[in-house]
C-alpha cells in the first residue's frame, strides 16, 4: 500500500469509530498528537500533586491527613499509568520528565496558581476534580485504545476524589462563619482558572485531536456540562461567584456565562509557563530531580557489589 | 531497569488479568511497587509480574478465510437438536411398537 | 494507673505522627514515580498508627485523638528528635526510615507481651505493617549500598548522621518505670537500645556497609581509635549526658528549631479554628 492508501484506510477506521492500538499503523500526525496529549495529561497529574501537597502538612485532622495523602498518591499513580501509555508511543519517561521540569512541555492551567488554606483543598478536591472528571469521562471514547483503558481506572478514582472533595466542602459549608468564609475566599480566587480549564471555544476544523477523535467533545460543551452540574450546588450552599458570574437562563434551561466576561489574559501567561507559581514549583521539582540523578543511576544498574 | 507487566487475580472465579505495568530495577522492587500501585484498594490479592521482554504477542485476523467449514466449534452449529430429538423419538416409537423400519 | 499509660502511649504516637508527617512531605517529589506511590502508603501507615495510639490514650484521658495530635503546645510533644529532622535528600530519608523502623520493630516486639490487652492487640497489628516497612527500607538500602559509588557514599554518610541521633529513640519514655512495673512494656529503653545496636550492627555488617560497631551515647563504653590506631574502650558519656547529646531531649519535650517549624505548620489549621469540624 502507498502512504496515501494507508492514510485513507486509517481515516476510514477513525470515521467508523474504530479503535487504534499501539502496534497499528498510524500517520505521524496522529502519533505525535496523541503522544503530546497524553504527555500533557500525565504532566498535569504529577504537577497537580504539587499545589495539594502544599496543603497536606496543615491538614486539620488525622483522618484528613491520611485521606488527602491518599488522594495525592492517586494523582501520582495516574501520572505513572499515563506516562507508561505515552512511553509506548515512542518517548521515554525520563525525557518527558526532563522536558517537564525544564519548562519545555505543558500542563493544565490550574496548577500554576498558589494555595493558601484548607478552602483551597475543598475547591481543588470538588470543583477542579469535578471539571477534570467531565473532560476525562468524555475521553473514555477516545480513538486511542490504550489511553481509554487507563482512563477507566483514572475516572473511577476521580469519582472517589470527587466524593472526598464534596465531603470536605460540605463540612466547611455547614461550619463556622470563618470556615464558610474560607471556602468563599478560595472560590473567589479559583473561579476564573476553573473556567479557563476547559479552554476557549473549540475549532473543529483546525483541531487535529477532534479530527482524529482523540478528543470527542467540544470544549464549550464540556464547560456547559460542568456549569449545569456544579453552579446550582454552589448556589444552594449560599456562596457567590466572581467574574465570569454565571446566570440562569430559564428558557435555555442552562447556567450560562458571558464570553465577554472571561478574561483570557492570565491563561496567556500560563501558556508561556509564566503563571504565578510556575517558576517556583517547576524550579523546586527540577532541583530535586537533578540532585537525585544518583538514585536513577543506582536503580539503572544491576546490583554489582556483593557483600 | 525493566518494564514489568502486572497481572492481578481477585478471588477464585476469574483468571489473572492485566492491570498495568511498573518500571523497576529488579523483581523484588517491582513486586513492592506493584503491590502499592495495583493492590492498595484491595482490588485483589495476587499479582504476577512479567518482564516485558518475556511477553510474546500474537494476533489473529478476524476475516481470515478458512478452507473447511469449522462451524463445529460453535454451539450455533447444533441448533437443529429439537428436530433431531423429534426424529429419534418417532423412530423409538416405531421400534418399540414393532412396526417395520 | 491509666493516666500514666496514656502519657506513655501518647509519646509513642508522637513518634509515629511526626515521622509520618515527614514521610508525607515526599509525596509528588520522590525520585522514582512508583516509589512515590509506595512511600506514600508508608506515610499513611505511620499516621494511622499515631491515630490508633492517640485513640487509645484519648479513651483513658477523655480526650479526642485530633486534639492530642494537633492541640497541644510544642513542648508537650514527646517524640524523639530523629523523627522531627527535615527529610534532607533521599539518602537521609532512607537511612532514617531504616533506623527508625528497626528501632520500632525492636520496641513493638517487646510490647506484644504487654499486660494491657488493648495495647498488646494494637501492637501486633502495627508490627505487621512495620515489618513490611522494614522490608522496603532494607531493599532500598541494599540496592544503594551495592550500587554506584556516589549513592553508596551518600547513604553511608546519611546512616552515620542518623545513627548519631538514634540515642534519642532510647531515652526512657515518660512513665517508663511505671510501665515496667505494670508490665505495659516488657523491656526498658536501655535494654531495647542494646537489642537495636546488635541488630543494626549485624545487618550493616551482612550487607557490607562499613559503619563499624557504633554505640549509643549513654552506653557504658565507646570504641575510639587510640594514637596507635587500635580501637580501645573508653568510658562514654553517662546516661544523664545522653539528654544533651545529639538527638536527645525529645522525651522530655525539648525539641529542635525544626520541630517548632513543623509544629507550627502541622497544627496551624486546627489551632486557628478551635472546635471546628472538618
Amino acid at each position: 500500500m502507498t502512504y496515501e492508501e494507508k492514510l485513507a484506510a486509517f481515516n476510514a477506521r477513525i470515521e467508523a469509530g474504530d479503535k487504534i492500538e499501539t502496534e497499528d499503523w498510524m500517520p505521524d500526525d496522529y502519533r505525535m498528537g496523541v503522544l503530546k496529549f497524553i504527555e500533557m495529561h500525565a504532566n498535569s497529574e504529577i504537577m497537580g500533586a504539587l499545589p495539594e501537597r502544599e496543603c497536606l502538612p496543615s491538614a486539620p485532622t488525622l483522618q484528613r491527613k491520611m485521606s488527602l495523602c491518599a488522594k495525592i498518591q492517586d494523582e501520582v499513580g495516574h501520572a505513572q499509568l499515563l506516562y507508561r501509555v505515552a512511553e509506548d508511543l515512542g518517548k521515554g519517561r525520563d525525557a518527558m520528565f526532563e522536558d517537564l521540569v525544564n519548562g519545555k512541555s505543558k500542563f493544565h492551567n490550574v496548577f500554576h496558581y498558589p494555595v493558601k488554606h484548607w478552602g483551597d483543598v475543598a475547591i481543588i478536591g470538588w470543583l477542579i476534580d469535578g471539571a477534570a472528571l467531565v473532560t476525562q469521562a468524555a475521553l473514555l471514547d477516545s480513538s486511542y485504545a490504550p489511553y481509554t483503558r487507563v482512563l477507566k481506572r483514572i475516572c473511577a478514582e476521580e469519582q472517589l476524589h470527587l466524593r472526598h472533595g464534596e465531603d470536605i466542602t460540605l463540612e466547611l459549608a455547614s461550619g463556622t462563619d470563618a470556615q464558610r468564609e474560607m471556602f468563599q475566599e478560595a472560590l473567589n480566587r479559583w473561579w476564573l482558572a476553573i473556567i479557563h480549564f476547559f479552554g476557549p471555544r473549540s475549532n473543529p476544523d483546525r483541531d487535529l485531536l477532534l479530527k482524529w477523535k482523540v478528543k470527542t467533545r467540544l470544549n464549550e460543551d464540556l464547560r456547559q456540562e460542568f456549569l449545569d452540574r456544579y453552579v446550582p450546588r454552589i448556589v444552594e450552599l449560599g456562596f457567590t461567584f466572581p467574574a465570569p458570574t454565571p446566570f440562569h437562563d430559564e428558557k435555555a434551561g442552562h447556567w450560562l456565562i458571558n464570553d465577554d466576561d472571561i478574561d483570557w489574559g492570565p491563561l496567556e501567561s500560563i501558556k508561556k509557563n509564566e503563571g504565578p507559581e510556575t517558576a517556583r514549583r517547576l524550579g523546586n521539582r527540577k532541583e530535586t530531580y537533578d540532585s537525585h540523578r544518583w538514585v536513577r543511576e543506582a536503580l539503572a544498574e544491576p546490583a554489582i557489589h556483593a557483600a | 531497569m525493566d518494564v514489568y507487566e502486572v497481572f492481578r487475580r481477585t478471588g477464585h472465579k476469574e483468571p489473572y488479568e492485566h492491570c498495568g505495568a511498573v518500571i523497576a530495577p529488579d523483581p523484588d522492587m517491582a513486586s513492592i511497587m506493584a503491590k502499592e500501585c495495583f493492590l492498595r484498594r484491595g482490588e485483589g490479592e495476587h499479582l504476577w509480574l512479567v518482564s516485558r521482554g518475556d511477553i510474546h504477542a500474537v494476533s489473529k485476523n478476524a476475516d481470515e478465510n478458512v478452507v473447511a467449514d469449522k462451524s463445529y466449534r460453535y454451539a450455533s452449529a447444533y441448533r437443529d437438536v429439537v428436530g433431531k430429538r423429534e426424529r429419534a423419538r418417532k423412530r423409538a416409537d416405531e421400534v418399540m411398537s414393532g412396526s417395520a423400519s | 494507673m491509666s493516666r500514666a499509660l496514656a502519657t506513655l502511649v501518647t509519646a509513642l504516637a508522637d513518634d509515629e505522627l511526626v515521622l509520618g508527617h515527614r514521610h508525607s512531605e515526599w509525596t509528588g517529589y520522590a525520585p522514582h514515580i512508583e516509589e512515590d506511590v509506595a512511600f506514600s502508603s508508608i506515610a499513611q501507615d505511620e499516621v494511622g498508627h499515631a491515630a490508633a495510639l492517640y485513640a487509645l490514650a484519648g479513651k483513658i484521658l477523655g480526650d479526642e485523638p485530633d486534639h492530642l495530635a494537633f492541640g497541644r503546645q510544642a513542648d508537650e510533644y514527646r517524640n524523639a528528635l530523629l523523627c522531627e529532622r527535615p527529610n534532607g535528600d533521599w539518602a537521609y530519608t532512607l537511612a532514617r526510615h531504616w533506623v527508625y523502623d528497626t528501632a520500632d520493630d525492636v520496641r513493638l516486639e517487646s510490647m506484644e507481651g504487654s499486660s494491657n490487652e488493648e495495647l498488646a492487640a494494637l501492637t501486633t497489628k502495627m508490627r505487621r505493617e512495620e515489618r513490611y516497612h522494614l522490608i522496603h527500607a532494607e531493599m532500598w538500602l541494599k540496592r544503594i549500598a551495592r550500587g554506584p559509588i556516589e549513592g553508596r557514599n551518600k547513604l553511608i554518610h546519611a546512616l552515620e548522621e542518623v545513627l548519631l541521633d538514634s540515642s534519642g529513640l532510647f531515652e526512657p519514655l515518660p512513665e517508663e518505670d511505671t510501665a515496667l512495673t505494670e508490665g505495659w512494656v516488657t523491656a526498658s529503653s536501655q535494654e531495647l537500645a542494646a537489642r537495636f545496636l546488635a541488630r543494626t550492627n549485624a545487618w550493616l555488617d551482612e550487607v557490607g556497609i562499613p559503619i563499624g560497631p557504633h554505640s549509643i551515647a549513654g552506653e557504658r563504653a565507646e570504641f575510639v581509635a587510640s594514637s596507635s590506631g587500635d580501637l580501645i574502650e573508653e568510658a562514654g558519656p553517662s546516661l544523664d549526658e545522653a539528654h544533651t547529646s545529639k538527638g536527645g531531649g525529645g522525651r522530655s519535650g525539648r525539641h529542635s528549631p525544626d520541630f517548632t517549624e513543623l509544629w507550627d505548620v502541622m497544627t496551624k489549621t486546627y489551632r486557628e479554628h478551635p472546635g471546628a469540624r472538618w
